[in-house]
């Protein structure tokens, strides 16, 4: 399976193929953009088998809706992972998947998400990697609820303990390092 | 600017690249995208940022899931291709093509019903016209006729006059007075008739204050018998007034209307029975 080529697009081309329903362009989607996806998924969830499935769903989601995606209105990948996201944490929600993990109370979902993340099997895929010298804590602790987590902003500063404006700040701050480590 | 670079700095944008906002922000901030550049911009770096950072933290999935995933994909793909444009085909059609058609329909008939009541018009219009030019030619017609039957009517009651033999014809001769004056007068005494047959009169045309007048002589006395003109075209025969018995008839020339006694001096015809 390692011998399969793997297929790379520009974000043009991608698109393209993609709007004329061509079998290329989602191979192409898939070899571009399953990991960075289901490095969000598999943050969120934890078990394997479901965060498989929800990579699955994603890009079953992203083919069939793939008429909403406006390149105008920002990048394929914000648009994707926003999908993956979302699917990830109703995956988390539904009954089902309460049923699966036996969790009975599932009332305060960040407790859960928190408690799902400390008894984790894979912990080496639980915490954003260091960037060293990048981030600073508070920021990064903002950014991996945000991002791969799935909080809303509001969640993680109930999470924290921090008022909103500061989570609004704290992460504006970290994307700016981000910004600045990556040029 | 400065509001702008306020707007970029509340952090709204970076909670868009996450999808983080109500519909509202979300409307907002786009249509702030698209009016400011610098937005657009500061949208694009966050983006770009944020996209290789996930790459940073990517995990690669398991290798059989690749094929699970294009392969529930592309199965779905052949549905698509069997199942999802054909419904949209006819449904197409159905809709379109009634519609078109039944909207030009209806324009080109009334179009057509327009065309046809004008031209019905013009052709009511000529037929009319016509109709009355009809009317009018045989109005003239039965005048004609009616015209015509009269004539043959008088006609055939003068030519009676030839075929009943209790009329005798009378030639008046002309007086010294008028010595190439002709005029010839049927009479039948047992129907008390009396006719001049116009088309034999050979006398003057009389002016417009005279007339002839017709007397017949009854043992000796004058009695009238009505007047007469003398016109150029006149071919019938001229009923008189009726007497049964005279000896004589004459014409004499008086003043119009006729008089009680005739005139001697202007008697220009007279015959013996």
């Amino acid at each position: 399976m390692s011998s399969k080529r793997k297929i790379s697009l520009s974000e043009d081309e991608l698109v393209l193929a993609l709007r004329n329903r061509e079998k290329v362009a989602i191979e192409a989607l898939y070899d571009m953009y399953s990991s960075s996806l289901y490095g969000v998924i598999s943050r969120i969830i934890v078990d394997t088998a479901s965060a498989e499935d929800v990579l699955q769903e994603t890009f079953v989601k992203i083919w069939h809706s793939f008429s909403g995606y406006s390149a105008e209105k920002g990048r394929l990948f914000t648009w994707m992972v926003n999908i993956a996201r979302n699917l990830s944490i109703d995956k988390l929600r539904s009954k089902d998947f309460k049923n699966q993990n036996k969790n009975q109370e599932l009332e305060n979902n960040v407790t859960l998400v928190d408690e799902q993340m400390n008894t984790a099997y894979k912990p080496e895929l639980m915490g954003i990697k260091e960037l060293v010298g990048t981030l600073k804590p508070e920021q990064k602790s903002i950014l991996e609820l945000v991002y791969f987590k799935g909080y809303t902003h509001v969640e993680a500063a109930d999470e924290l303990g921090i008022p909103l404006g500061t989570i609004k700040t704290r992460l504006r701050m970290g994307i700016q390092q981000l910004r600045k480590h990556f040029n | 600017m400065e509001d702008l670079k306020a707007y970029i700095e509340s952090g709204i944008l970076e909670l868009y690249v996450l999808g983080d906002v109500t519909p509202e922000e979300r409307l907002q901030v786009e249509m702030m995208a698209s009016k400011h550049p610098v937005i657009k911009a500061e949208l694009d770096e966050i983006e770009r940022s944020m996209q290789l950072f996930a790459e940073d933290n990517a995990v690669e999935p398991p290798e059989h899931l690749r094929d699970r995933v294009l392969g529930s994909i592309l199965t779905n793909l052949a549905d698509d291709r069997t199942f999802d444009r054909k419904p949209v085909e006819p449904q197409g059609r159905v809709v379109a093509l009634p519609s078109a058609k039944s909207n030009n329909f209806y324009k080109y008939a009334f179009a057509a019903c327009l065309a046809l009541l004008l031209a019905s018009i013009v052709a009511l219009i000529s037929v009319y016209s016509r109709l009355q030019q009809s009317n009018i030619e045989l109005a003239t017609l039965q005048t004609d006729k009616q015209h015509f039957a009269n004539t043959v009517n008088l006609l055939d009651e003068q030519l009676q006059v030839f075929r009943d033999s209790s009329f005798r014809f009378i030639k008046l001769q002309g007086t010294p007075h008028a010595p190439s004056a002709v005029i010839t007068i049927a009479w039948s005494p047992s129907k008390q008739k009396v006719l001049i047959d116009m088309a034999s009169v050979r006398m003057p045309v009389n002016d417009k204050d005279h007339q002839y007048q017709l007397w017949a002589l009854v043992k000796g006395k004058p009695v009238d018998l009505g007047v007469f003109d003398k016109e150029p075209d006149s071919t019938n025969m001229k009923e008189m007034k009726s007497i049964a018995s005279a000896d004589h008839f004459a014409v004499t020339l008086e003043p119009r209307g006729g008089s009680v006694s005739p005139n001697m001096d202007q008697m220009m015809v007279i015959g013996k029975f």
